[in-house]
């Protein structure tokens, strides 16, 4: 067994135990000597210590004001924790007791296994000309159904934007001065680095939107990264150099019309299929670029959406406005 | 030729597990946030990129390891830089924890 020097805590590898430990630090700055900076930072701790005594006793003085209405409190919160554990409990049985009753899984006779996945598979490409069997059925198969997540999207904007947005006044003023009042300001790495994310972060977005009837993609996940990317550019330069290409003018204009073209696409659609019309709309080879109808459009339309509701969210969460 | 492949990929793949494991020990053992963040800054470039670095090799070189290679690179970026705000954000904020760990240290390390 070995043992211990006598003058182990001088040597340097006590100092990096300690420093496993958490005991002591190489990189923090260690206080010296200055009999004047002692002295500042005794009057600082005597300050301090004032300020404590001070909160203390306000935090007391507002529990004794605030004792009548506690007594409510406490049996609303019993009561409150009583009703949640028996909606919990019957939302519980209820949900297992329909599990119960759903059929096997792998089942060929199953109601999920019809002849609509059949006729997507085998003739999806054929009808709608998109090689990602997967837009072709959201946008074309089921444009409707799209078309009212678009709508949800919008709808949920909307209400952030009722709720959160800071319209003029005072109180605009401090908001938009101290939004980023935690955050480092001007940060010459983020800066760097957002120089040379932003950009291929677009360009990937864009890249996946218009890719969206060729590969994995489309206007939803395209959308989402640009978003992303205009959030990088916002931590990074602040909402003044953002403001320069993206600002609450731009989010009107590119929102509304890209809802208005997307509903005025799969109108047309609706309106020609309901009547058993031809769409005159050629699918082109499926494969290029300019193919699959429409496809494309309500893509780049339903990315525009996305990106905008994305970082509209971010936007009025931290500063109420755009 | 095969073998020599495999071997240099199998060190590298079982340098980048050694990173990741100190990396995550690192993060439990320390008290201290700046620490720890250090720790797991190891795991997010070194242990990474080990891991790519072998990973290219098994694979060989084709457009597979060109975009290894990319991987790498954003991971470098975004990783690092994210620790570097979460250490800014922690330097900036939390001033009781820094005064309390100096506290520690002046007095002796009583935990």
């Amino acid at each position: 067994m070995s043992r211990k020097r006598s003058d182990y805590r001088s040597t340097f590898y006590s100092r990096i135990e300690n420093f496993v430990n958490g005991k002591e630090e190489f990189l923090l700055y260690k206080p010296s000597g200055n009999t004047e900076a002692r002295q500042l930072e005794a009057l600082e701790e005597e300050l301090t210590e004032a300020a404590d005594l001070l909160d203390k006793r306000e935090a007391q003085q507002r529990l004794q004001d605030s004792t009548e209405p506690l007594d409510f409190l406490k049996k609303f919160h019993r009561l409150y924790g009583i009703i949640a554990a028996i909606i919990c409990l019957t939302m519980m049985i209820l949900l297992m007791s329909a599990v119960s009753w759903l059929p096997r899984f792998g089942n060929p006779s199953n109601p999920a296994n019809n002849e609509v996945i059949k006729r997507y598979i085998e003739k999806g490409q054929e009808e709608t000309g998109a090689v990602n069997i997967v837009t072709g059925l959201i946008l074309n198969y089921r444009g409707f159904d799209t078309m009212g997540e678009t709508h949800v999207l919008f709808i949920a904007a909307s209400c952030v934007m009722i709720l959160l947005l800071i319209a003029e006044g005072e109180e605009k003023k401090s908001s938009y001065a101290f939004d980023r009042y935690m955050e480092p300001k001007n940060d010459i790495i983020i800066q760097k680095a957002a120089n040379f994310i932003v950009p291929v972060v677009f360009v990937f977005g864009i890249y996946v939107i218009l890719n969206g009837h060729l590969s994995p993609g489309g206007g939803f996940s395209g959308g989402a990264i640009i978003g992303a990317g205009m959030i990088i550019h916002v931590s990074a330069f602040g909402f003044k150099k953002t403001g320069r290409f993206f600002n609450e003018h731009v989010y009107k204009v590119g929102k509304v019309s890209a809802l208005c073209f997307y509903v005025c696409c799969l109108s047309y659609y609706f309106y020609m299929g309901a009547h058993g019309y031809d769409n005159h709309i050629p699918l082109g080879t499926p494969g290029n670029i300019l193919s699959s109808g429409l496809i494309l459009f309500i893509n780049m339309f339903v990315g525009t959406e996305v990106a905008c509701t994305m970082y509209a969210f971010y936007a009025l969460f931290r500063k109420g406005g755009l | 030729m095969e073998w020599v492949r495999f071997t240099f990929a199998a060190i590298f793949l079982i340098f980048a597990a050694v990173m990741e494991s100190i990396a995550v020990f690192g993060v439990y053992k320390f008290k201290f946030v700046m620490n720890r963040m250090h720790a797991a800054a190891i795991g997010d470039t070194l242990g990474l990129m080990l891991g790519a670095v072998g990973l290219i090799i098994l694979k060989g070189l084709s457009w597979f390891s060109l975009k290894m290679v990319i991987v790498v690179v954003f991971l470098w970026m975004t990783s690092a830089i994210s620790s570097h705000v979460i250490m800014r954000m922690e330097y900036s904020i939390d001033e009781e924890a820094v005064n309390e760990e100096t506290e520690k240290m002046q007095t002796g390390g009583t935990q």
